[in-house]
C-alpha cells in the first residue's frame, strides 16, 4: 500500500501535465484577445492618452473615471444601457422559455420552427439592423402593419423620432435576432431532463400544464441560469444595432449605449484613455451582475 | 502545479504583448509594396485602377494594393490602423478628419523633387490660392487635394412643374423661400412624407448649415478663437428654423428619411431638391444616364437668408492625398510619387469622375467652364471659406448633431438646447 503511493501520484502530475498541454492553446487565445486587452484597458485608463499622439501618455491616475462619475453624458449611457438591456433582457428570457415550450411541443413542424427561430442569428448584427431600418423607415412595413392592425392609415408612429419608440425599436431588433439562439437552449436544456420523469408524472395524472410548471421549469434552472447570463451580457454588450441607427440618422441621446459611447469616445473624440475607462466600468459592472446571477442560483442546482 | 499555470499565464501575457507592441518594420531595399487606402467611388476607382496599373508598369517592383472602405468607414479603419502603428502608405479623407494626422505629425511633408520640382512654393502656385493652407504647417506640405468641393442645389425640373411651378422663376433664393416652396412641393400619405421638397445634408453640420449661421452674423468660433458658438440670435434662428422644418413643425423632411442626395439621380418623384457638389453629375452618369441627359435638372446657387448681413455659401472640403509618415523613407517617396502621377490627369478626374482638382490650369479650362452648371459651383466658391478643421472639428459637429436633433425631433426647446451646445463646446475647447 504504502509502495504504491508514488506510483500514483507521479500519475497524477504526468495527467495534470498533459491537461495543462491540453489547456495551452485555449489559454494562448484568451491571454491574446481577452485578458491583454483588460489589462491593457486598464492600464491605458489611467492615463490622458490620444489615439493619434505620439507623444508619451500623461499619466493622471483615476482622474478619467471620477470624469466619468461626473458627466451627465456618461449617466446618460448607464440609463440608456440599463433600459435596453432590462427591456430586452427580460423578454428574451421570458419568451425563449415560452417558446421553446410550444417548439418542444409541436410535432411535423418542430424543426421548421426551430430554424425559422434561429435563422435570424446567423445573420451579421450590421444586416440585421439595416433590415429594420428598413423596417422602421416612415414609408417602411412597421408603419404600414401597425397602421392596419389599428386602423390608423397615414400615421407616422414615429420609430426613430420618438425617444421611447426609439429605444425600443433597437430592443425589437435584438429581441428578434436573438430569440431564436436562446430558444435552442432552451429546448436543448428540456432535452437532457430524463423522459422516465415525465412517464412517471403521466402515469401521476399530470396535466401539461402542470408539468411545465411543476416538473420542466424547476429542472431547467441550469438552463435558464446560463440563458439569463448570456442574454444579460449580450444586452450589455449591445451595439452594431444603436450604431447604425445613429449613423442613419436616428437621435443618438436615447439610444446611446455604453459601448456607442465608448466608440464614440475612443474613435471619434479620440479619447482612448477615457474610452477605456468606459470600458473597464462596464467589464465591472458585468461581472458584478454575473457574480450576483451565480450566487442566486447556486442554491437551485438540479440533481436528477 | 496552479503556480505552474500562473507562471504560463504571465509568460503568455507578456509574449502577446510583446506582439502586438511591435511596429511596421523599415523596408531600405527590394520591392516597394504601397498599400493605398481610399473610399468607394465606382468611376473613380475605374480610373485610378488604370493609373495604377500604368504606374506598376512604368516602375518595375512597386505593387499598389488598393483597399475601398465605406465614405463613412473610412475614418475609423484609419484611425484604428494608425493607432496600431500600421496605416496604409497613402490615404485621403475630408480635410476635417484628415488635419488630426498632420496635427499629431502622422503623416509625411513632401519633398518636391520627387515631383520634379525644386521647391514647395512651385507646388503651392500651381493651385488656386489658400486651397493647401490647411495642409501647410511652417512651410511643410502635407497633402495634395484630390478635389475641392462645394454643394450647390440640385433641382428637379419635373417636380417643379408637376406641382404649377416653373423652375426657372420659382426657385429658391432664401430660406424663407425653400421652406415655401418645399410645402408647395411636399407630398404626404397622412403624416408620412413620400415626397420631399427639399432636404437638408444632415450629419454635415460644418459644411451645410454653419454657413447659414454665418449669414446671420454668427459664428462657429470667434476671431480670436477663444469663443466657441459666436452669435446666439443667429444660433437660435437656425434651430427654430429646424424645428418648423421637421416632424413636429411642417413636416418637411427630417434626418430620419433617406438622404436627399441618395434619391436625387434616380428621379422617383421623391426629392425635388438636394443639396450636393459637382461630383453628383458623374454619380448621375451612373446611377441613371438617361436623366442626366435629359434637360429635367438644373443647379442653383446656395440660399441666403432673407435678412442676412453676409453673402456665404456652403463651406468647401478637400480630399487631399497623404502619406503616412512611419511608412520607409522609400515607401514614402514612392507613394509621393504615385499621388503625383495620378494627379497629373486632373482633366481624367474632372471628365469621367466629375471631381475638379483645384488646380489654376484646370479652373480656367474650357473642360471645366462647359461641365454642366460648373458656373454655379465656380461663383458660389468665391463667397465660400473652407470647412472648419481642427482638432477638435468632429466632436463639434457631433455636439451640432445634437442641439439640431434635439430641437427637430425631441422637441427640445431652442434656447436650452443652444445653451447645452455652448456649455458643451466650451468643454470641449477647454481640453476636458
Amino acid at each position: 500500500m504504502v509502495g504504491k503511493l508514488p506510483a500514483r501520484s507521479s500519475m497524477r502530475k504526468r495527467q495534470d501535465l498533459w491537461g495543462i498541454l491540453f489547456a495551452v492553446p485555449a489559454l494562448l487565445f484568451f491571454s491574446v484577445f481577452s485578458f491583454y486587452p483588460i489589462l491593457n484597458a486598464f492600464y491605458t485608463s489611467l492615463f490622458n492618452k490620444q489615439v493619434l499622439s505620439l507623444a508619451a501618455p500623461t499619466f493622471i491616475g483615476l482622474k478619467n473615471y471620477a470624469y466619468l462619475l461626473q458627466s451627465a453624458d456618461f449617466w446618460n449611457s448607464i440609463r440608456a444601457t440599463a433600459v435596453f438591456t432590462l427591456g430586452t433582457f427580460s423578454a428574451l428570457l421570458v419568451m425563449s422559455l415560452l417558446l421553446s415550450a410550444l417548439v418542444s411541443q409541436t410535432g411535423r413542424s418542430r424543426k421548421f420552427l426551430q430554424m425559422a427561430y434561429y435563422s435570424p442569428a446567423v445573420l451579421s448584427s450590421v444586416v440585421a439592423a439595416t433590415i429594420w431600418l428598413l423596417i422602421f423607415d416612415p414609408r417602411g412595413l412597421a408603419n404600414q402593419a401597425v397602421n392596419l392592425l389599428m386602423n390608423t392609415p397615414g400615421v407616422d408612429h414615429d420609430w426613430f423620432v420618438n425617444p421611447a419608440m426609439e429605444q425600443l425599436s433597437t430592443m425589437i431588433v435584438y429581441f428578434w435576432k436573438y430569440i431564436g439562439y436562446f430558444v435552442i437552449l432552451c429546448i436543448t436544456g428540456m432535452a437532457s431532463i430524463p423522459p422516465s420523469i415525465y412517464e412517471a408524472v403521466r402515469i401521476d395524472g399530470a396535466g401539461r400544464w402542470q408539468t411545465y410548471w411543476r416538473i420542466t421549469f424547476p429542472l431547467l434552472r441550469p438552463t435558464v441560469v446560463l440563458v439569463s447570463i448570456m442574454s444579460m451580457l449580450q444586452c450589455l454588450k449591445t451595439f452594431s444595432t444603436q450604431y447604425l441607427f445613429t449613423h442613419t440618422g436616428a437621435p443618438q441621446n436615447p439610444i446611446n449605449v455604453i459601448t456607442l459611447n465608448i466608440y464614440n469616445t475612443g474613435i471619434r473624440d479620440q479619447r482612448i484613455g477615457r474610452a477605456s475607462a468606459m470600458s473597464i466600468i462596464l467589464l465591472v459592472v458585468m461581472v458584478v451582475l454575473t457574480w450576483f446571477q451565480l450566487r442566486a442560483s447556486k442554491s437551485e442546482e438540479v440533481d436528477y | 502545479m496552479r503556480r505552474f499555470t500562473v507562471i504560463l499565464l504571465v509568460l503568455l501575457v507578456s509574449a502577446s504583448m510583446t506582439c502586438f507592441a511591435k511596429g511596421k518594420a523599415e523596408e531600405p531595399t527590394g520591392p516597394v509594396k504601397l498599400m493605398f487606402w481610399t473610399h468607394e467611388d465606382a468611376a473613380r476607382a475605374k480610373l485610378e485602377d488604370g493609373f495604377i496599373k500604368d504606374f506598376q508598369e512604368q516602375n518595375a517592383g512597386v505593387t499598389i494594393e488598393k483597399v475601398l472602405y465605406g465614405s463613412t468607414k473610412i475614418q475609423e479603419a484609419i484611425l484604428t490602423a494608425f493607432a496600431a502603428n500600421q496605416g496604409p502608405d497613402i490615404f485621403n479623407m475630408s480635410i476635417e478628419d484628415e488635419y488630426a494626422y498632420i496635427a499629431n505629425g502622422r503623416v509625411a511633408a513632401i519633398d518636391p523633387k520627387v515631383l520634379g520640382l525644386s521647391t514647395t512654393q512651385e507646388i503651392l502656385d500651381t493651385y488656386i490660392p489658400n486651397v493647401l493652407d490647411p495642409v501647410t504647417v511652417k512651410g511643410k506640405l502635407y497633402g495634395l487635394p484630390l478635389e475641392l468641393t462645394n454643394w450647390c442645389v440640385y433641382l428637379n425640373r419635373k417636380i417643379f412643374r408637376s406641382a404649377g411651378l416653373d423652375p426657372d422663376k420659382d426657385y429658391p433664393k432664401t430660406w424663407e423661400d425653400v421652406m415655401a416652396v418645399s410645402e408647395k412641393l411636399v407630398v404626404r400619405n397622412g403624416d408620412i412624407v413620400t415626397r420631399r421638397g427639399y432636404d437638408f445634408r444632415y450629419p454635415y453640420y460644418l459644411v451645410d448649415f454653419v454657413p447659414m449661421v454665418e449669414q446671420l452674423g454668427g459664428k462657429l468660433i470667434s476671431d480670436d478663437g477663444k469663443t466657441v458658438i459666436v452669435g446666439d440670435q443667429a444660433w437660435l434662428k437656425l434651430l427654430e428654423y429646424l424645428r418648423e422644418w421637421g416632424p413636429h413643425g411642417k413636416n418637411l423632411g427630417s434626418p430620419t428619411y433617406k438622404a436627399a442626395r441618395s434619391l436625387f439621380n434616380f428621379d422617383k418623384n421623391e426629392i425635388a431638391m438636394a443639396s450636393t457638389g459637382l461630383y453628383q453629375q458623374g454619380r448621375m452618369r451612373t446611377d441613371n444616364m438617361e436623366f442626366f441627359n435629359s434637360k429635367d435638372w438644373m443647379v442653383i446657387p446656395y440660399p441666403q437668408w432673407k435678412d442676412a448681413v453676409k453673402t456665404v455659401a456652403s463651406c468647401y472640403y478637400g480630399h487631399y492625398y497623404m502619406v503616412n509618415g512611419q511608412a520607409a523613407p522609400r515607401t514614402q517617396q514612392t507613394a509621393w510619387k504615385f499621388i503625383a502621377y495620378m494627379l497629373k490627369h486632373p482633366v481624367d478626374y474632372l471628365q469621367q469622375v466629375s471631381l475638379p482638382q483645384p488646380t489654376k490650369q484646370l479652373m480656367a479650362s474650357e473642360q471645366f467652364k462647359t461641365m454642366p452648371f460648373s458656373n454655379v459651383f465656380a461663383e458660389d466658391m468665391g463667397r465660400a471659406h473652407i470647412v472648419y478643421y481642427g482638432a477638435n472639428s468632429a466632436k463639434l459637429q457631433e455636439l451640432i448633431k445634437k442641439a439640431v436633433e434635439g430641437v427637430m425631433l425631441n422637441n427640445v426647446p431652442g434656447d436650452k438646447a443652444l445653451e447645452t451646445l455652448k456649455k458643451d463646446a466650451k468643454e470641449l475647447f477647454s481640453g476636458n
